[in-house]
């Protein structure tokens, strides 16, 4: 999976209908009509969303047995899980940490205007 | 002597504006030109941003402040696993406004835009950061993982980082 599929990534798992069949798949290997019967819809519909799954690389259909059943492919929603979770990493805490600075930043200016130098501490 | 990064903290707000956006609002006990600061120069900027402490750190830092010009930081874990981030600067405008780009390294098609504004209330000054991305879907799993891992908890775990730096600085 090369990094620019991520943002079609994201599409693929912003449909309801679509995230219930991976989650369907994550119990193991479906057949599209097993995969059809929870839900009030066409065969052609399911096979249409599970074209959208397959060009994100989120499932693959077997070619050699005839019903091609689907599965679950976990890479690309491990770069997601990844991408969120690092994104999340990067801007959780940040403003906290910005206050915490700036008050000793604060506190630095004064000290060096009151003392008229610079370098006071360190 | 003041408890910092606990004083303000109640004034954290995330909010939706639109379905691509997520926007942030925080007070900082500190004239607006000093955040500005702050927020622009490499020597402060590595001291707050990315994940710190805990073996965590900020080894580059590269802020070319103007128009057009690029930024990239790095944060490196105590593994030594480094994780970049880097984007253009579109305006600046100190001591109220800066927009810039945001992308993570690895995943080079997400592009979120970052507006900032300062505005001074009572001696503080309060930053609204509003972070559009790229569409609706990327949005809300951002919006989603930060739910699910509950803000609260990871900013009562941070406050002992910023505990930690007030000490050490």
């Amino acid at each position: 999976m090369t990094p620019d599929t991520l943002s079609t990534t994201f599409a693929a798992l912003a449909d309801p209908t679509r995230r219930a069949i991976l989650a369907s798949l994550a119990s193991g290997e479906r057949s599209v009509t097993t995969l059809a019967e929870p839900f009030d819809m066409s065969l052609p519909a399911v096979s249409k969303h599970l074209r959208v799954l397959e060009r994100a690389g989120l499932i693959v259909r077997g070619r050699e047995a005839q019903w091609r059943p689907c599965r679950l492919e976990a890479a690309p929603l491990k770069e997601v899980a990844d991408w969120t979770e690092r994104y999340r990493a990067i801007w959780e805490g940040r403003f906290d940490r910005l206050d915490a600075y700036l008050h000793e930043l604060k506190t630095k200016t004064k000290k060096e205007r009151s003392h008229g130098r610079k370098r006071h501490r360190k | 002597m003041a408890v910092s990064g606990t004083v303000n903290r109640e004034t954290f707000k995330v909010s939706t504006p639109s379905d691509h956006e997520i926007r942030l609002t925080r007070v900082f006990d500190a004239p607006r030109d000093l955040v500005f600061e702050a927020m622009s120069r490499p020597e402060h900027i590595r001291r707050w941003w990315g994940r710190l402490g805990e073996g965590y750190s900020v080894p580059v830092c590269e802020v070319d402040l103007r128009v057009g010009g690029k930024w990239r930081f790095v944060n490196r874990t105590a593994e030594g696993e480094e994780v970049a981030f880097y984007g253009v600067y579109r305006e600046i405008a100190p001591p109220d406004r800066m927009v810039f780009t945001e992308i993570f390294e690895q995943f080079p098609d997400v592009e979120s835009v970052v507006t900032s504004l300062l505005t001074e209330e009572n001696g503080k000054t309060r930053l609204t950061a509003t972070v559009r991305y790229p569409t609706p879907q990327v949005r809300d799993m951002v919006l989603k993982s930060g739910m699910e891992h509950g803000a609260a908890i990871s900013y009562d775990r941070l406050e002992e980082v910023a505990a930690e730096l007030r000490v050490a600085g």
